[in-house]
C-alpha cells in the first residue's frame, strides 16, 4: 500500500483536500494508442489544445510510472491479455479512461470476430469519452470530470483495498520477471526467419515483456 | 492507370506458373490473400490470389501482374516459400482465415502451417462468408441500428416509418439461429 494511503487515513480534512488536489493535478498519463483515436490523443497533447494545462504530464515512461491509462482505439482480443497486464503494472491509485467508441464498447466493429465488446470488460474504466474519433476537447471534458472524480474521492487504506479488490489479479512480484539471460537473447538455432521468443508457460509470470 | 493483368491458373499449374511469372522478372513477391467464392455457380472454391511485380522496371512503369486459381474445398494448394520465403506470413493468414492448406509449405521453423494474427484458442476461419458473427446475436449492440432508435424524442412513437426495411450486417445471423 503506498504510504499516502495511510496518511489519509489519519489525516484532517483540508490536509485531504491537499493530498486530492496534487494526485488530480498531476496525472502521468499512459497512452495505451490503438487505432485512428490515438492520433486524436496525441493532438490534444500537442500545442494547440495542449492537456499540459490540465496537469496531465505525457507520457510516462511505461506503465509503472503511470497514474492514468487512456486506451484510444480499437481493444482487439489478441491485444487484451497486454492491457490487463500493463494495467496490473500501474502503481495504485490508478486511473482509466476509455476513449472512443471501440474502447467504450467495440463501436461500429461490434460485429467483428476479433474486437473486444469494451475495455470495460478487461479492466475497470473511470470515464468513457464518447465518438468516432472524439474531438481533443472531448478528452479535455473526460479529464476535467476524472479530475472532478479524483477531488470528491477519500482515498483511505481501506477505501483503496476496496476500490481495487476486485480488479486486482496480480501483485506486484508476480508481474515482474528476472532479468534475460544471454541464453535467451540468443537463439539456440538460427533459421532464416529470426524464431519467436519461446513462449513461457508461466501466465504472467515471467515472459520476456518489456515496461 | 490500366488494370493489372491477371493470369487464370489451373490449380495443380500453381507452383509452375509462380516459377514461371519469377522467371519472366515478376521476381517481387507483394502480397497472397484469397476470396471466399463457395457461393459461385460454377466450381465453388476459394480464389487464391498473388500479386507480383518486377523490380528491374522503372517507378510509375511498374510492371505487375496477378495470379489467380480456383481452390475447391478441403484441397491444398501449392506454396509459394520456396520462391519466395516472405510469402510464408501471407499463406499462413490465408491458412488461418480461410482454411487453406498449402502443401510443401517451409518458413525455416519447421513448425508448419500455424496462426499467425488470431488469438490464442481461437476456433474457426474467420474469413469464410460461413463464420457466423455471433456477438450480435448473443448481446445487443448498445448502439442505435436505424435512424430515430435509441433515442426517444418527443412523440417518437407515431413518427417512425412502419415500413421501413430492417439492415443487417452481413454474416450477423437472423434471430432464428441458435441458442440465446
Amino acid at each position: 500500500m503506498p504510504s499516502v494511503g495511510m496518511l489519509n487515513d489519519d489525516a484532517p480534512r483540508p490536509i485531504k483536500v491537499v493530498l486530492n488536489w496534487g494526485r488530480r493535478y498531476s496525472l502521468w498519463v499512459f497512452n495505451f494508442g490503438l487505432a485512428c483515436c490515438a492520433i486524436e490523443f496525441i493532438a490534444a497533447s500537442m500545442a494547440r489544445h495542449d492537456f499540459i494545462r490540465l496537469g496531465v504530464i505525457p507520457f510516462a515512461p511505461g506503465p509503472r510510472q503511470a497514474d492514468l491509462m487512456v486506451v484510444s482505439g480499437t481493444v482487439t482480443d489478441k491485444m487484451a491479455a497486454a492491457i490487463r497486464r500493463l494495467y496490473d503494472q500501474m502503481p495504485e491509485p490508478k486511473y482509466v479512461i476509455s476513449f472512443g467508441s471501440c474502447a467504450n464498447s467495440g463501436g461500429p466493429y461490434w460485429d467483428s470476430y476479433c474486437v473486444t465488446k469494451g475495455v470495460d470488460t478487461l479492466i475497470p474504466v473511470d470515464v468513457y469519452v464518447p465518438g468516432c474519433p472524439p474531438r481533443p476537447e472531448a478528452l479535455l471534458q473526460g479529464i476535467i470530470r476524472l479530475q472532478e472524480k479524483i477531488a470528491a474521492e477519500t482515498l483511505s487504506t481501506k477505501g483503496m483495498r476496496a476500490k481495487y479488490a476486485g480488479s486486482r489479479r496480480a501483485t506486484a512480484a508476480e508481474v515482474t520477471r528476472p532479468l534475460l539471460t544471454q541464453a535467451q537473447v540468443t537463439p539456440e538455432v538460427s533459421p532464416r526467419i529470426a524464431p519467436q521468443i519461446t513462449p513461457s508457460p508461466v501466465s504472467v509470470g515471467h515472459a520476456g515483456e518489456q515496461s | 492507370m490500366t488494370e493489372t493483368p491477371c493470369r487464370e491458373v489451373p490449380l495443380d499449374e500453381w507452383a509452375g506458373a509462380l516459377s514461371a511469372a519469377r522467371s519472366e522478372g515478376f521476381d517481387f513477391f507483394d502480397w497472397l490473400t484469397a476470396v471466399d467464392q463457395m457461393d459461385a455457380e460454377d466450381s465453388p472454391g476459394f480464389d487464391v490470389v498473388c500479386h507480383l511485380m518486377n523490380s528491374s522496371t522503372g517507378r510509375g512503369t511498374l510492371a505487375r501482374v496477378l495470379l489467380r486459381t480456383r481452390v475447391p474445398s478441403g484441397q491444398s494448394l501449392a506454396s509459394a516459400t520456396t520462391l519466395w520465403s516472405g510469402s510464408a506470413w501471407h499463406e499462413r493468414e490465408t491458412h488461418e482465415m480461410f482454411g487453406i492448406d498449402f502443401a510443401g509449405f517451409e518458413d525455416g521453423t519447421g513448425l508448419g502451417l500455424r496462426p499467425l494474427l488470431l488469438p490464442n484458442g481461437f476456433d474457426g476461419t474467420p474469413l469464410r462468408k460461413s463464420f457466423v458473427l455471433a456477438a450480435r446475436a448473443s448481446k445487443a449492440w448498445p448502439g442505435a441500428k436505424e435512424p430515430g432508435e435509441g433515442a426517444p424524442s418527443h412523440g417518437a412513437a407515431h413518427t417512425e416509418k412502419p415500413g421501413r426495411r430492417k439492415i443487417t450486417a452481413p454474416g450477423v445471423p437472423d434471430t432464428t439461429w441458435g441458442p440465446r
